[in-house]
């Protein structure tokens, strides 16, 4: 059984900041359950009283629904809180690293036990 | 005390079990990932792969089988695959894979290789139907004795026209083992993801295992003397008899991954000589 690198994944992931900002109260103005990847835009209001617009993205609906997302996890006006690795090129668009609801659920973008399965790839 | 600790297994795997398909009643219209099969089944039925079946990445309970070998390019193999951008290094910003910016279909042999998470398989009585749920794409091997074209895509008016598919045939060499020959590949579709090229008259070749009534695998191979300077093999892969028998639609719809790009992947950029590393998007192949 050969084993892939997790690192040969869907696309690489070099765009985004390594480290996930923490973002309390966001509001919900947009869950879009598709293809390749779902988007989650939110409003977040700054300490300093400024509203800004957010997208950041999970992944495909197949592989999402394995960790419990659904198309009607999130909608207009839920409040999160949201933890996103945001663009290195500073715009208000992330990956998603999870989303805690409004209830205590908390909802993961991926599952750190689970390996990649592009181990069929050639390797680097 | 077995009856105990059964129960207490069990409670622990519904606890961990995703929330929305914990608490949903089942639904013959509903595909269960996560429902995978137990045990062989018993034994395989002879010369049959028909059924519908969990792939590759569909869950952790698919074996992983063995990965492909890492091809020996000749020098226009170089030369094509300098051309590609992976999604991989570049992003879907910097990409310039044709199924990641527009939805190109995959073709054959990366749809089997890459996102095969589940398909059906149809037996007629001169083709064995290959019906693959990621784009909703069909492929037929005909098992009526002819052979393959040997001109596709070249300039004689008889020479026939490359296909995302290809032509395919096949054969039962025994009653578990389907072994299916294809060529007449459409040239813009990528072997591989990283962009790895093959030549329209690449020949591939797959053995299909029927291994017990809920296991199948294949193994891939490409002779392509064009792009490669020896065969290789394309992998191992496994498969498992669904449950239910019922999957679900998973399409790559052009409106939305515009959507995407211009709203997520384009704005966050292409960075290929970045550090690669994996964030997200979810936890079994995205």
């Amino acid at each position: 059984m050969a084993m892939g690198t997790p690192l040969a994944a869907h696309h690489g992931d070099a765009a985004y900041s390594d480290k996930p900002n923490e973002m309390k109260g966001c509001v919900v103005t947009e869950f879009d359950w598709m293809n390749p990847h779902s988007l989650i835009k939110f409003d977040y209001k700054t300490a300093a009283g400024e509203v800004e617009h957010w997208t950041m993205e999970i992944g495909s609906p197949p592989s999402m629904t394995l960790l419990g997302w659904s198309r009607t996890t999130l909608r207009a006006g839920d409040v999160i809180t949201a933890y996103v690795y945001q663009a290195k090129s500073g715009v208000k668009v992330g990956r998603t690293n999870k989303v805690i609801l409004a209830d205590g659920t908390v909802l993961a973008d991926r599952d750190d036990s689970t390996p990649s399965r592009y181990g069929a790839e050639p390797p680097k | 005390m077995a009856v105990a600790v059964a129960l207490v297994v069990s409670s622990a795997v519904i606890a961990q079990a995703p929330p929305s398909q914990a608490r949903q009643a089942k639904s013959p219209w509903v595909y269960y990932p996560l429902d995978t099969i137990s045990g062989d089944g018993g034994p395989a039925p002879k010369r049959d792969l028909s059924g519908t079946w969990a792939g590759p990445g569909s869950t952790d309970a698919i074996p992983r089988g063995a990965a492909a070998e890492r091809p020996s390019l000749t020098p226009l193999g170089q030369q094509v695959l300098s051309q590609r951008k992976p999604i991989g290094r570049y992003g879907p910003a910097g990409t310039n894979d044709p199924t990641a910016r527009f939805c190109d279909p995959l073709g054959f042999p990366l749809n089997f290789i890459y996102q095969n998470r589940a398909m059906s398989v149809s037996t007629m009585p001169n083709r064995v139907v290959f019906l693959l749920q990621f784009g909703g794409f069909w492929r037929e091997v005909w098992t009526d004795g002819r052979a393959l074209p040997t001109k596709v895509g070249g300039d004689d008016r008889d020479s026939l026209d490359p296909t995302y598919m290809g032509y395919s045939v096949g054969h039962w060499e025994d009653d578990y083992n389907f072994v299916i020959d294809t060529t007449g590949l459409d040239e813009r579709t990528w072997l591989l993801r990283d962009g790895t090229p093959h030549s329209v008259m690449a020949h591939v070749q797959e053995r299909w295992t029927r291994v017990d009534h809920n296991t199948m695998k294949v193994a891939m191979t490409i002779d392509d003397p064009k792009m490669f300077t020896k065969p290789f093999s394309l992998g191992t892969y496994y498969y498992r008899w669904v449950p239910n028998q019922k999957i679900n639609e998973w399409l790559c719809v052009p409106s939305e991954t515009l959507k995407y790009l211009q709203e997520q992947g384009d704005p966050a950029g292409s960075y290929p000589n970045g550090e690669p590393q994996r964030l997200g998007g979810g936890g079994r192949g995205r």
